[in-house]
């Protein structure tokens, strides 16, 4: 029986076997993620509905463009036309990826299992958080860039259009890919404190959502003195943007505005872990 | 080698798990035996490092669970056969888990075939049958081709072939050297598999001994009397300080006397014997016996309705 089970012996140094354990862990969750069906299908939602909206806003301003007026004209971004739906309704879908890779472990019981193979709690954590981080990641830099390309096509017979090559495009492209994947990363965290489907994805609604339009109601300068640390809602357009953000100048650039959302998420993975690690399973 | 020493988990007041000491031994199956909720799935939620004892420690190989340097090589379990996602296939189930060990995929494979899964490998666990789950969970405990192996109720709600399959596997696995810890609620389940017993009772220990010296100290010897008149020698013996009951009409049950002494106050009372024969007590009865100031829930039972007396009939 011993023949096949396979060469690697355990390590007994701490940090050989850290190592082993992490690499084995790491391949573990790529198992896991790439063989479930809800994986693919967030995955084509997210795809469909970011390259779709997209594409939809792109072809309308397309449309419309002779009607449009000279500053209408000036004031028209045809790189966040193009992404904006990625970061829009990307951050909804990715949260249930994100959330649903740690919770659906939870409302399974398949966490049990998961720890009774890998009882390093520490490295089982990061090692799904690092996967499902690079999945989000590698998924939503091709949608961005897909859907950059599609509007772009679209707006070209308008002469409408961007490239690559211009100011701030390529950063526009790829942060609103970071935000999405940010906000996945977010959601795994809340799916770690809270360990349930719903309540995680709820919670990123809120997060994103509610917080920003309660905000609002606050008086205007204390709004727009503080807008730049809200996470999700109105920074979405900072994230997206080739210019500065022409209602509220104060708002971080597009990395900014990705870094204060990737410290919630931090915190939110950091919270995670702790009770990840001291709480039954 | 599994030791626990003073294991304790409370839930707010109460103590699933009350100070807990024993030990493990290779080489054997040990059962592991107690009424529903007596803390036997929480112990061993513990011994796997899964929920963190509120006093007290336990053990595996010396080490706490945490430690061990490829859990899947030490130790194989199974607590629940349903936890798995239901969306992967047996195969990618096992995989993901093997990972985690450095195990290879023809190890996988390997074990599929051992467990009879190999034709289903590829399909997702949601459809499989209870009996097809225990097999998929019995497969992943024995991935790492582990020393000790624990299994929480494994023939819960199989069909008889699953239950022979189960037991002849845990007897060949105890064969081969290896600990073999097994949890059940019923003791005829255990009868013919464990060699050794840990009984437990609202989170206590209640005996931990041999099969054969548990059933020979539960309750001693059952002397068995048929009669004509039931209540004569039932009153006539209860003054001997023996203890009796009834059971079928006519059959009278006494504890504590050899056949030869009743036999001897029968004669002095002039009470008439068809019969009179020792009987073994069964393992249910040691059992019952046991844990029947521990039992949470009772049921209607063979043994509960058959009421003890100790002093004539009413
Ligand atoms: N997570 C929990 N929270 C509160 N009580 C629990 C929890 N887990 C188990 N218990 C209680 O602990 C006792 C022991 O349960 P368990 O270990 O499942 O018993 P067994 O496996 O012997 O049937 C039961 O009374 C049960 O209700
Ligand atoms: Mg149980």
């Amino acid at each position: 029986m011993t023949t096949t089970i396979g060469r690697v012996r355990p390590d007994t140094q701490p940090t050989a076997r850290l190592r082993t354990d992490i690499l084995g862990t790491l391949a573990s969750e790529f198992v896991k993620i790439r063989s479930v069906r809800a994986t693919y299908w967030t995955l084509i939602i997210l795809i469909v509905a970011s390259i779709g909206s997209g594409a939809t806003y792109c072809a309308v301003e397309a449309h419309q463009w002779p009607h449009l007026t000279p500053q209408d004209h000036a004031n028209f971004d045809p790189t966040q036309a193009s992404v904006l739906g990625v970061a829009l309704l990307g951050q909804f879908v990715i949260a249930v990826l994100g959330a649903q890779t740690i919770t659906a472990e939870y409302s399974t019981g398949m966490m049990r299992t998961s720890l009774t193979v890998m009882p390093r709690r520490t490295v089982l954590y990061g090692a799904k958080a690092a996967v499902l981080a690079a999945v989000t990641l590698i998924v939503a830099l091709s949608t961005s860039f897909a859907s950059f390309v599609l509007g772009q096509a679209l707006l070209a017979g308008r002469h409408a259009g961007a490239t690559l090559s211009q100011p701030h495009v390529l950063r526009s492209v790829i942060v609103t890919a970071g935000y999405v994947a940010v906000c996945g990363v977010a959601a795994f965290g809340l799916g770690a404190i809270l360990r349930h489907t719903a309540a995680a994805v709820a919670a990123v609604f809120v997060l994103f959502e509610l917080i920003q339009r309660l905000a609002e109601a606050l008086p205007h300068n204390l709004y727009t003195s503080m807008e730049k640390w809200l996470p999700g809602g109105a920074t979405v357009g900072a994230i997206t943007a080739t210019t500065p953000d022409s209602q509220n100048p104060q708002l971080f650039s597009a990395w900014g505005e990705l870094a204060v959302l990737g410290a919630y998420a931090v915190i939110l993975v950091v919270v995670g872990a702790v009770l990840f690690r001291r709480r039954d399973a | 080698m599994i030791e626990a020493r003073g294991l304790t988990k409370r839930y707010g007041a109460t103590a699933a798990v009350d100070d807990l000491s024993f030990t493990i031994r290779p080489g054997m199956v040990t059962g592991f035996l107690g009424p529903n909720g007596a803390g036997k799935t929480t112990t061993m939620r513990m011994i796997l490092g899964l929920d963190y004892p509120t006093a007290g420690m336990v053990t595996v190989n010396g080490k706490p669970y945490a430690k061990l340097a490829s859990p899947m090589r030490e130790v194989g379990a199974l607590l629940d056969a349903r936890a798995v996602h239901g969306g992967r296939s047996a195969r990618n189930h096992l995989l993901c888990l093997a990972r985690t060990n450095h195990i290879s995929r023809r190890r996988v494979d390997a074990v599929l075939d051992l467990v009879g899964l190999a034709n289903v490998a590829g399909k997702r666990s949601r459809g499989f049958s209870l009996g097809m789950s225990q097999r998929l969970g019995i497969a992943a405990a024995l991935l790492g081709d582990p020393e000790i192996l624990i299994f929480d109720e494994p023939v819960n709600g199989l069909d008889p072939e699953g239950i022979v399959w189960i037991r002849t596997l845990m007897r060949s696995l105890a064969a081969e050297g290896r600990t073999v810890f097994v949890s059940s609620h019923l003791i005829s389940e255990m009868e013919n598999t464990a060699d050794h017993l840990i009984v437990v009772g609202r989170g206590r220990l209640l005996a931990d001994s041999g099969m054969a010296e548990f059933i020979a100290g539960s309750s001693g010897q059952v002397v068995l009397a048929r009669t004509p008149q039931p209540d004569a020698l039932g009153r006539a013996l209860n003054a001997a300080g023996a203890t009796t009951s009834t059971g079928e009409p006519g059959i009278v049950q006494v504890r504590g006397l050899t056949e030869d002494v009743v036999a001897d106050i029968a004669f002095a009372n002039g009470i008439r014997l068809n019969h009179l024969a020792p009987a073994r007590v069964s393992l249910e009865q040691a059992f019952m016996e046991l844990t029947a100031d521990s039992v949470d829930y009772h049921g209607q039972s063979p043994v509960d309705t058959q009421p003890a007396h100790n002093g004539s009939e009413a």
